[in-house]
């Protein structure tokens, strides 16, 4: 049905089946436990409260900390204070050790593109793409321990037990597709991140919102799309003769108690689910995508490999339906992540290359189809990483300066907002947090952060917390 | 220049003049109007957003709806001082004076509302707003409890209540429900299992309904399935689980014995007060019932971020103990404390010193391992014990020469009657690792010499003509050659022994056997540099003997096991001295022994010579510096028989983790955090819980506030005081909840303003009283008197009328239809199909495979594990939930996400959850398990659909039901029946 040349950036949403509509279907389901929220309006073109310029998301989370001053952030000073020893005199909390000297990068800086923003050798494909893309500079966060700060980045607080920025979007906007999960988590092949599945977690929103986790090597990428073929009474005829004894049963109960919409909700998974089941083996389906593009997200190489299909999925998912899609760099542990402890030199570049050509073939694929157009890309981390020395030649957590980017629908390209200070040790104007990051997102999806909430425990609960702020400077 | 931009803002003097006396002049009312018509709409439309009660917001503390508003002002003081515009921080804020002060925050106002607010404040800011905001404190869940009087006509107290409002409403209760929806509902209720068909054919046959139904409550309540089935619910509301959660999601290996704590606590019928009062402080209430330790892992059942501790303790802290005031408050009190960190609670009338308050109560708990002995008896014995090794050191005369402690001293000294006997061990080689020099003398002691290397190691060989031997021993000798007469060669005559290792070689053999040593004594040790160190494996550890120094010391050495020696063998003795600094060995001698290994010790050579002095010469110092030696020793001995203790996660006086043995000796001086900002200390709080009960002191007045578990206590003391109101409403309600599916108040663990309003107040406050005073907080008398209702024993069907009146059912004119949660829902698949396996306690069963991580915390895999695993068909609360890996089985079927506190389920449904219940492998082993079962029952089809039916959903099919099944059945087996009925919305909704 689909195929890489027929398919447009608009063909593949809003597919109906059955006899209820996608829409119908997803607003059964919504019944559940919404309050007063808004619900998507067309005239919004899908937003919530205002129009929405982003319609999808694809989320690229960096694990570990990437170290700004080796990256994006330039800083000509530590060449010049090179092995001085001026940082804290006591180590700071969340930090690993006491600092060192300061550290000039090892990396070769480099102005690119109109814009002229300056990128460090270790991103030589998205150097190209500077353009396209709007940098906050100055982002900082309350902590430098990894499980509070990538809990802080995903569901804006320190503390375990809140909706991610996906479950958010998902109780906020619903999906996009009966086919598909709305909200898809990739975490890398070699394993999770800090905090495991707490990072993709709904919380107190209904458990749909969570994030589901898709292994893309498996054979079954979303969890139990099929049932073991070792049961021969789950065969795929048995499955058609047992949903249909189902759903039988189930309307016949359901029309003793129409009153209860809970009872037609779960009637309308088992339908969603059958859709699934139908669609989702061919999205999944990366053979179907041409040598040429799988070359283009570095596939063929063994480096940059597991993050291209990541990358490359992700926008199968995206093309066909998923609103939501997070793309994790790095598992959690002392190596293969950004948590370049012991030597930036030999432990950065690697990382780097497995994410940077991926990157870029993405961003090159999302906007020859268009796709760019409605669909916000965000590069980032829990923190950055100190200007002084971690032993001689590493760098240790820092919760105070750091850079993130976003490129894509309603993006102003080629942006860039706040600084931080000679050393890029800490913030120094146009200080965002995570709030505003997440506030402007929603901004482009249409909704306003203050708006979307749910009660619980006593507190009418936002993404944003009680914070916020929409970053107009990095807005087309 | 200068004269024009200093004229806007300073007056002539005669213009202020006329405004002083126009305001004497202006009648009160102009000046009312004057607010009234321009600034309170001024107000309204900037800045009542964020200001304002109606706006529902308080931001910095501030509200502008009310003259006590603006004068009280926010967290940086007033924002309005009458007639001094320049002095009025409102005036700093809207001029937007500089980055921080800059209201309201978007765009600044015009600058003719600027001036209307100046001319109002230079005015005297009028503001005539009289309307009283309500006293925050007088709200229903803080009032104090009195019984009402139960409404005229139904005999049931629960029925009078709520069929007095239906009345009102013209309402009716629904008729009782059909005897099979009832004992259903009643067992999922109870149980959390359903009842077996002949449970419910004899239910339905009951000639006398009543009092079997009573009789039934009673078994059901009397039965372990009950505990189990309601623990989950406490789990649940506290957050428990068993891992930390976090970046090292480390497991807890010994939670568990807090799960089974609950559903033993739950199914002896532990009270609700006494329950309170082990879990917050069971080490104060309950000394002597040292089980009860377990009851202290409600106070770790949170999360625990190990790196955080680690890298940023203060934070760590702050956090860890916000974590456990939350648990606390929310659990016990249904208040969310927590929401008073940064500022006044903006709802509820929680101050910040409150907040601070709390945090106190737990600023001195160490999170970890606490270890107990579950035998009182053994518990005792550790005590008398341990305070017998103290009066030993103090030489306490009055402890050691009590009958008790004599007793065991003369045991002691009988068995240890005969000296030991040594013989010397001459060394025969001796060779230094570092080029110490060493020379054997005259006594057979070696003496070291030459260079001093800053470490070595000494190996000496030697032989003996003992047959057999049970311990070596090493006496270090004083030498006038030695710096500061040794006997060890560092400066200050000091010496570091890090491991003494023995081999044996036989003649026989070519390889030397290592011999394992298993017990070390010494007469003297330096603090934290005992004998056992010589002997742990650990080379960075070490026996030494400072300050002793120019005195002889030795030390004993006990082989693990009686070591048989033939002629010819060859021992030879490693000494590793790795300390550095030259703390070497000065002069020693090695001798060994074949004594029993029980009459082995190692006395100063002073006691050795009172030993020696028949007992009828001895003086009274010698007798009691001898009774202090033996009681030490014998102590020692009586303390390693003891059986070893148990751990469970929890907090405490000590508790151990990763970090080693957490021990705050006095609790953490908590200061009130401006803006909850650790940087911005302000004034001490001591420890104390909520000033809105006014009944209860606010602040706890301690004998001993250095002790953090007083602290603990006194929170208890308040907590479970008849008078505290919430207590008692809370648990009422949560029972309540838990039957109905919903409370009498729908936010369990909320009673503030943001939560909700009971529906049956009178009720509720009835039930609270009732169950303070007549059930003296039995759980199961009120669940008793809740079950007997006719309220709960109504039918779930609706009638248009009320549904149209009520469609929440928050009347309860019929009983609520309720889905089964995810640990129901398993356990009865696992019922139903035979496979269920009724072992109670014991360390939690995993229900996936794992392979080791990256770090510390493991990858899980839950697709693969298989289902025909010891353990794994065990009930689902004894189930490893791993925080933050959590099952994605139990996730679609909204199991909560333990990193919060999850006082109710929700209810949700999608795709992923129909994938999951008609694909996940564990719903197809069950389906085939039932299937084989019914197959081996029942010889024919229609037997075996209608025994699925009848375990599944408690009744028969239907004829269109039982040919759709027996067709389904012949084309794709009995199991394909099996999966569709536990996929049925009739199975999982309750009646």
């Amino acid at each position: 049905m689909f195929s890489t040349t027929s398919l447009t950036r608009r063909n593949f949403l809003w597919h109906t089946g059955g006899g209820i509509t996608g829409v119908a279907l997803a607003q059964l389901l919504s019944r559940e436990a919404r309050g007063d929220t808004a619900t998507p309006r067309p005239e919004l073109n899908g937003g919530l409260h205002h129009p929405a310029k982003a319609k999808r998301i694809i989320q690229l989370f960096m694990n570990g900390g990437v170290s700004q001053m080796d990256t994006f952030d330039y800083k000509p000073a530590l060449e010049r204070l090179h092995g001085q020893m001026i940082g804290p005199k006591e180590k700071p909390e969340g930090q690993t050790g006491p600092a060192g000297a300061v550290m000039k990068s090892p990396f070769e800086f480099k102005q690119h593109g109109q814009s002229g923003r300056w990128v460090s050798s270790v991103f030589p494909h998205q150097a190209k793409w500077v353009d396209e893309m709007a940098f906050l500079m100055a982002m900082t966060t309350k902590t430098s321990v990894h499980g509070p700060g990538s809990y802080m980045m995903n569901t804006g607080f320190l503390l375990p037990g809140f909706p991610c920025m996906g479950a958010w979007i998902s109780y906020g906007l619903g999906s996009l597709s009966d086919n598909l999960p709305t909200f898809v988590v990739l975490p890398d092949a070699r394993g999770l991140p800090y905090n495991q599945k707490g990072n993709f977690s709904a919380a107190f929103l209904p458990s749909r919102h969570q994030g589901t986790i898709i292994n893309a090597g498996s054979a079954s990428p979303v969890p139990d799309l099929f049932a073991n073929s070792k049961h021969k009474f789950a065969s795929q005829e048995a499955d058609a003769a047992s949903l249909a004894l189902l759903q039988k049963m189930n309307r016949a109960h359901a029309a003793s108690h129409p009153e209860d919409s809970r009872l037609e909700a779960r009637i309308a998974g088992y339908e969603l689910a059958a859709k699934m089941q139908l669609s989702a083996p061919e999205a999944f389906d990366l053979s179907r995508e041409t040598a040429s593009m799988r070359t283009a997200y570095g596939m063929d190489d063994p480096v940059t490999e597991d993050f291209g299909r990541r990358c490359l999925l992700a926008r199968r998912l995206l093309e066909r339906g998923t609103r939501v899609v997070q793309v994790w760099s790095g598992p959690q542990g002392a190596i293969n992540n950004w948590d370049n402890h012991g030597n930036i030199q030999t432990e950065l570049p690697p990382i780097a290359a497995s994410v940077d050509l991926p990157i870029a073939g993405l961003l090159g694929d999302l906007k020859s189809r268009g796709l760019l157009e409605d669909t916000l890309v965000i590069f980032t981390t829990e923190f950055g990483r100190t200007p002084f020395a971690q032993g001689s030649l590493g760098r240790d957590h820092n919760g105070n300066s750091f850079v993130t980017w976003l490129a894509g629908a309603g993006v102003k390209a080629g942006a860039s907002y706040g600084q931080s200070d000679e050393l890029g040790f800490k913030a120094e104007s146009g200080i965002t947090y995570c709030y505003d990051l997440h506030a402007t997102i929603f901004h482009l999806l249409g909704i306003n952060h203050e708006k979307l909430s749910y009660r619980t425990s006593g507190v009418d609960r936002r993404l944003t917390d009680v914070h916020g702020h929409v970053i107009s400077e990095v807005l087309a | 220049m200068a004269q024009q931009t200093h004229s806007p803002t300073v007056n002539p003097p005669v213009r202020n003049a006329v405004v002083l006396v126009s305001l004497c002049l202006v009648a009160s009312t102009q000046a009312e109007d004057f607010f009234s018509d321009k600034i309170e709409p001024l107000l309204k439309q900037r800045c009542y957003e964020c200001h304002s009660h109606q706006g529902g917001k308080m931001k910095g503390g501030l509200t502008l709806d009310s003259k006590s508003g603006w004068e009280k002002g926010g967290e940086t003081g007033p924002a309005v001082v009458a007639g001094k515009p320049d002095a009025s921080l409102l005036m700093t804020m809207v001029r937007w004076r500089d980055d921080d002060h800059q209201m309201p925050p978007k765009q600044q106002l015009p600058a003719e509302e600027i001036a209307l607010l100046e001319q109002w404040i230079k005015l005297g800011a009028p503001d005539p707003r009289t309307t009283p905001v309500p006293s925050p404190a007088d709200w229903w869940s803080l009032r104090p409890l009195l019984q009402p009087a139960i409404p005229p006509g139904a005999a049931h107290p629960i029925d009078a209540f709520i069929q007095e409002r239906l009345q009102t409403k013209q309402l009716a209760p629904a008729p009782p429900a059909d005897p099979r929806s009832l004992i259903r509902r009643l067992y999922f209720d109870l149980h959390g299992l359903p009842p077996s068909p002949a449970e419910v054919a004899a239910f339905a046959q009951a000639a006398t309904p009543a009092p079997a139904y009573n009789d039934l409550v009673d078994q059901l309540l009397a039965s372990p399935r009950y505990g189990e089935r309601w623990a989950r619910h406490w789990l649940d509301t506290i957050h428990f689980a068993d891992t930390h959660g976090f970046e090292h999601d480390d497991l807890r290996p010994n939670a568990w014995r807090y799960r089974d704590y609950v559903i033993a606590s739950l199914n002896r019928d532990t009270t609700w007060p006494r329950f309170i009062r082990e879990q917050l402080a069971a080490d104060v209430f309950f000394p002597t019932e040292p089980a009860l330790s377990a009851a202290l892992g409600y106070l770790g059942a949170g999360t625990y971020d190990s790196s955080a501790a680690a890298t940023a303790p203060t934070s760590f802290e702050y956090l860890d103990r916000d974590d456990l005031v939350t648990q606390t408050m929310a659990s016990f009190v249904s208040t969310t404390a927590n929401c008073a960190r940064c500022h006044a609670h903006k709802f509820d009338p929680i101050t910040q010193e409150d907040y601070f308050a709390l945090q106190a109560v737990f600023a001195g708990i160490g999170k970890g391992d606490i270890s107990y002995h579950e035998d009182p008896a053994v518990a005792q014995q550790l005590q008398t014990l341990n305070a017998l090794l103290q009066a030993a050191e103090s030489k306490d005369a009055a402890v050691i020469q009590a009958p008790a402690s004599a007793a065991l001293i003369t045991a002691w000294e009988q068995a240890h009657a005969s000296p030991v006997a040594w013989k010397l061990l001459l060394p025969e080689t001796f060779l230094t690792a570092e080029g110490t020099l060493l020379e054997r003398l005259a006594d057979g002691s070696l003496l070291a010499s030459g260079p001093t290397p800053d470490k070595d190691t000494y190996t000496v060989t030697t032989t003996t003509n003992l047959s057999e031997l049970t311990a070596v021993r090493l006496d270090f000798l004083p030498d006038d050659s030695l710096p500061a007469h040794g006997p060890g060669r560092a400066s200050n005559g000091n010496l570091h022994l890090s491991e003494i290792e023995l081999q044996v070689f036989r003649p026989s053999s070519t390889k030397p056997e290592k011999v394992s040593l298993q017990r070390a004594l010494s007469d003297f040790d330096q603090v934290n540099y005992d004998v056992t160190k010589a002997i742990d494996g650990d080379f960075k550890s070490s026996w030494a003997i400072h300050p002793a120094i120019g005195q002889p010391h030795h030390g004993v050495f006990a082989l693990r096991e009686k070591l048989p020696l033939e002629a010819g063998a060859r021992l030879v003795i490693t000494l590793r001295q790795l300390q550095g600094g030259s703390h070497l060995l000065g002069r020693f001698k090695l001798s060994a022994t074949q004594a029993p290994a029980n009459s082995l010790r190692a006395l100063p050579t002073a006691l050795e010579e009172i030993l020696r002095t028949p007992q009828p010469d001895r003086s009274p110092a010698q007798q009691l510096a001898l009774a202090s030696m033996v009681a030490r020793l014998a102590a020692t001995e009586a303390l390693a028989k003891l059986p070893p203790p148990v751990t469970v996660w929890a907090a405490g006086r000590a508790a151990k983790n990763e970090r080693g043995v957490v021990s705050i000796p006095q609790p953490r001086s908590i200061r009130l955090l401006q803006r909850g900002d650790l940087a911005k200390p302000q004034a001490e709080i001591g420890p104390g819980a909520l000033s809105a009960i006014t009944a209860l002191p606010a602040r706890f007045s301690l004998d001993k506030p250095q002790d953090e578990a007083s602290r603990r206590a006194a929170l208890a003391d308040w907590l479970t005081h008849a008078d505290n109101p919430l207590t008692w409403r809370s648990i009422v309600n949560r029972v309540w909840h838990y039957h109905f599916g919903k409370g009498l108040c729908d936010t369990p663990s909320d009673f503030g303003h943001m939560g909700g309003v009971p529906s049956h107040p009178e009720l509720l406050d009835w039930l609270a009283v009732w169950f303070r005073d007549e059930a003296h907080g039995s759980l199961k008398a009120l669940h008793r008197l809740i079950l007997t209702s006719a309220t709960y024993r109504q039918s779930s069907n609706a009638n248009a009328t009320a549904l149209a009146v009520d469609p929440d059912n928050r009347l309860l004119w019929r009983m609520s239809r309720s889905r089964l949660d995810a640990d129901t829902v398993r356990d009865t698949m696992l019922a139903v199909s035979g496979n269920l396996d009724l072992t109670m306690g014991g360390p939690s069963v995993a229900h996936f495979t794992s392979k080791p991580g990256p770090q510390t915390t493991p990858v899980l895999n839950y697709a693969d594990f298989d289902w025909n695993t010891p353990g794994a068909n065990r009930r689902s609360v004894y189930r490893l939930v791993w925080r933050a890996i959590a099952d994605p089985f139990m996730d679609t079927l909204d199991f909560p996400d333990l990193g919060q506190l999850a006082p109710v389920r929700g209810f949700s449904a999608s795709a992923l959850q129909s994938l999951a219940m008609f694909n996940n492998e564990f719903i197809l082993h069950a389906s085939e398990r039932f299937a084989a079962k019914l197959e081996q029952e029942f010889p024919q089809p229609e037997g075996r659909i209608r025994a699925a039916f009848q375990r599944i959903l408690q009744r028969d099919p239907t004829a269109s039901e039982s040919s759709d099944c027996t067709t389904l059945a012949a084309q794709h087996g009995m199991a394909a029946v099996c999966r569709v009925l536990f996929n049925a919305n009739e199975f999982l909704f309750l009646d």
